[in-house]
């Protein structure tokens, strides 16, 4: 607890110094966000995380989730989906002429204008005004016939059902995946590969961050009070990237806040980031699957200090929806990334296949995967964790629209989650589109025995606005537990990891990598493939290993 | 061993010897090499980068009235590649080595034909079956991954004989073989739709007596 201390003073000295550099140089400057990169002390890693109260059905789980869609102030579409007001995304016919364009985008909105085409997309971005119905526009334009897909920017979400439990002292996963033995026949563990954690971004550096915290009103219209300008810590997780090793952090791109800082403000990406790529063998935490992978940090998803860092000035600006998705894989297949791991998506129709460019189906997202693995991108799609969730009007277990596309592209797989008895994670969704298995975790009969741990933020110092308003304080992000994770989220990048090991192996084909990993998959539930475990679990050294002539 | 090749020699130079006729029984020795193409062109290009290597070994052989005759022979592969992955055409080899050792045992019968008065050669054809040892192992592997079978197929080949001494002989033939039952059961065999062993295989002899 006095090492605690003493680092807390320490790291006060040094923000306290970095705010005063920040204050010179950018005198007069109202940016909200200030982001100084490699100004900070290390993180504060506190171990095992003893937090417990936290369950997938908890209160603060609960908050957690409504406070997001509270901030992000998102529309909600016939069918029940969150997506971004102000926009829609369009893809018009190559062969279309731009006048002809713009005159399909008046016949749908009157305030509507093609914005410039965004970096890393083959598809433009309509600006509607932000009180129009953006589904209805889309809806319009798909009928017009320079369009060739139109809809909506659905608000795309982690595919994770977080806890801050006990970090215990096992790591039951990846035994499961026989990932020992991979070690034995790789112990590079992936060290050619560069693997894009496509997500909320990662703790990757040390910075010190000022920002303009406004007054904001929470789910229940509590009125939580202004914090002004604060200086908050950050720092990068050391167990990703050690004190030599920040070299393995390949091109870093943020496209919630369109910066190069993807830095991570809510511990999913960097919880995943872990899981692929933990450092292992130094006698710290947790082990990762293919520990010496180079990570490239896409940042597509937003959290609530997002949000709030933006300050509401413009909330359709503030990303995280399937374009800014779209645009991450663009980028990440532009950028040298071979294994691009997505544990997010969304839920719609069972029918995308057939007809992708109806409501809430994601053709632009189907368009850049495509795109990524015809670049030699390998992709790996969280399954989703809506089996017991009943979505109007697609009901319970309903679709989960990326790993739907993934099913249907060789080279991308979609993963479900197993608990530690092998068994179907309770939340894990199921489908004909389910490819994969892969340890997700569960707390439901194990406890907290039963989640997938990596170091990540520790919430009780990130999660100010869980407490109440005279409590609210602003966050830091440089004291780091092994926090437990559930969901296919956690799943994905097990299967992402095996991946990287595979290429490094010599397989650079994503297609090869896909049917690799489902023909050495132990297969699970009814023999065969099945819609919920798909091939099976992923065999990590069995897909290594490859095949004799006999045997 | 050695008192085994001394006896076949032995028995060789004992048999009858008169002046230019054939002995009515002759037990004939001889060292074998082989190249044989194998039929599994996927399995061995994947594993191996070609699908064609040498056999050594020997044999004998009993001549009756130097038109009947049986042989038997033992041979021998060995060959280290690496475990892959074939798909499309592509292969993608994991760098993890393999070693496959093939031990052949044929016994067959055939027939020696005389050609007027080209009396130094003599084309035969013969047909038999045989037992084919297959061991396969490779780093990395948990029991029950290596492989060691033995499986039984046959074997048909013809070529020609030509005396080179009165007691040295220099015969070359083709010889296909078909051996089910060791590949197609897993492997990149399975994967390729391969379920033949063997091929076809040139193959040299030196053979000692008359």
């Amino acid at each position: 607890m006095g090492g605690f201390r003493a680092r807390t003073l320490c790291a006060t000295i040094v923000v306290a110094g970095g705010l005063v550099l920040s204050l010179r140089g950018q005198t007069g400057d109202d940016s909200r966000l200030v982001i100084q990169e490699h100004l900070g002390l290390p993180g504060i890693d506190e171990g095992l995380s003893q937090e417990l109260s936290h369950t997938p059905s908890s209160a603060e789980t609960r908050k957690r989730v409504a406070a997001l869609q509270s901030l992000l102030q998102d529309r909600v579409g016939p069918t029940g989906t969150h997506y971004r007001a102000g926009r829609v995304i369009v893809r018009f016919r190559d062969e279309s002429a731009m006048v002809d364009r713009r005159a399909a985008v008046r016949a749908a909105s009157g305030t509507g204008e093609i914005a410039d085409r965004p970096s890393y997309a083959d598809f433009d971005v309509v600006r509607i005004d932000v009180n129009e119905d953006a589904e209805a526009a889309a809806s319009v334009l798909r009928q017009r016939p320079e369009v060739q897909y139109a809809q909506v920017a659905h608000r795309v979400h982690t595919m994770m059902v977080p806890n801050d439990p006990l970090y215990l002292t096992q790591q039951w996963n990846m035994p499961l995946i026989n990932i020992e033995k991979a070690w034995d026949i790789q112990p590079q563990a992936g060290s050619a590969i560069t693997v894009a954690v496509i997500d909320t971004g990662m703790a990757y550096a040390n910075a010190t961050i000022t920002a303009t915290l406004p007054a904001f009103r929470d789910e229940n219209g509590i009125l939580y009070p202004a914090l002004g300008k604060v200086t908050i810590p950050y720092s990068a997780a050391s167990q990703l990237v050690s004190a030599t090793g920040a070299s393995r952090i390949v091109a870093p791109h943020d496209f919630v806040n369109e910066t190069s800082t993807p830095f991570d403000f809510d511990g999913h990406g960097t919880h995943v980031s872990g899981t692929i790529g933990q450092l292992t063998n130094d006698g710290i935490g947790t082990a990762g699957v293919a520990f010496n992978v180079k990570l490239m940090p896409v940042k597509v998803l937003a959290s609530e200090w997002d949000l709030l860092f933006a300050g509401f000035t413009n909330t359709s600006n503030t990303g995280g929806s399937d374009d800014d998705v779209a645009r991450g894989i663009r980028y990440a297949a532009d950028n040298g990334a071979k294994i691009l791991n997505m544990s997010l998506g969304s839920e719609g129709p069972p029918n995308c296949a057939t007809n992708p460019n109806q409501a809430d189906c994601s053709p632009v997202i189907e368009a850049a995967m495509r795109y990524a693995v015809g670049k030699g991108c390998f992709i790996v799609v969280a399954g989703g964790n809506g089996f017991e969730d009943n979505v109007p009007p697609y009901g319970t277990n309903p679709t989960s629209i990326v790993a739907e596309i993934a099913s249907r592209i060789p080279g991308a797989v979609s993963v479900a989650a197993i608990d530690r008895a092998k068994a179907h994670a309770y939340y894990s969704s199921s489908g004909s589109y389910i490819e994969l298995s892969a340890p997700g975790g569960s707390e439901r009969g194990f406890g907290s025995d039963g989640f997938i741990r990596q170091q990540t933020f520790d919430f009780n110092f990130t999660d100010t606005f869980l407490s109440s308003p005279a409590q609210f304080v602003a966050p830091r992000f440089d004291v780091f537990a092994y926090v437990g994770y559930i969901g296919t989220s956690m799943a994905a990048p097990h299967v992402a990891g095996v991946a990287a090991m595979l290429m490094q192996q010599g397989v650079t084909d994503p297609a090869v990598i896909e049917q690799i990993l489902e023909n050495t998959a132990v297969d699970l539930g009814t023999p065969g493939r099945d819609n919920t475990f798909g091939f099976g679990l992923v065999d990590a050294r069995a897909a290594l290993r490859g095949l004799g002539l006999a045997k | 061993m050695k008192t085994t090749v001394l006896l076949l020699i032995g028995l060789a130079l004992a048999a009858p010897a008169a002046a230019q006729d054939p002995p009515s029984l002759a037990i004939r020795p001889f060292v074998m090499a082989t190249e044989q193409s194998f039929a599994a062109i996927d399995t061995f290009g994947a594993v191996f980068g070609k699908t064609y290597f040498p056999f050594f070994g020997g044999g004998v052989q009993v001549v009756v009235h130097d038109r009947f005759f049986a042989e038997l022979t033992a041979s021998r592969f060995r060959q280290t590649g690496e475990r892959a992955y074939r798909s499309g055409g592509q292969v993608f080899k994991l760098g993890i080595p393999l070693t496959a050792t093939i031990t052949p045992f044929e016994i067959t019968g055939g027939y020696r034909f005389h050609l007027g008065r080209m009396e130094r050669v003599r084309p035969y054809v013969a047909a038999g079956f045989g037992s084919y040892s297959y061991q396969e192992t490779s780093t990395f592997a948990d029991a029950g991954d290596n492989v060691d079978t033995r499986h039984s197929g046959l074997v048909v080949n013809g070529g020609a004989e030509f005396r080179l001494q009165r007691w040295v002989s220099l015969a070359a033939d083709v010889q296909y073989s078909h051996v089910p039952g060791i590949l197609g059961q897993g492997g990149i065999s399975q994967q390729a739709g391969e379920t033949d062993l063997g091929g076809v295989a040139a193959r040299f002899k030196l053979v000692i007596g008359r």
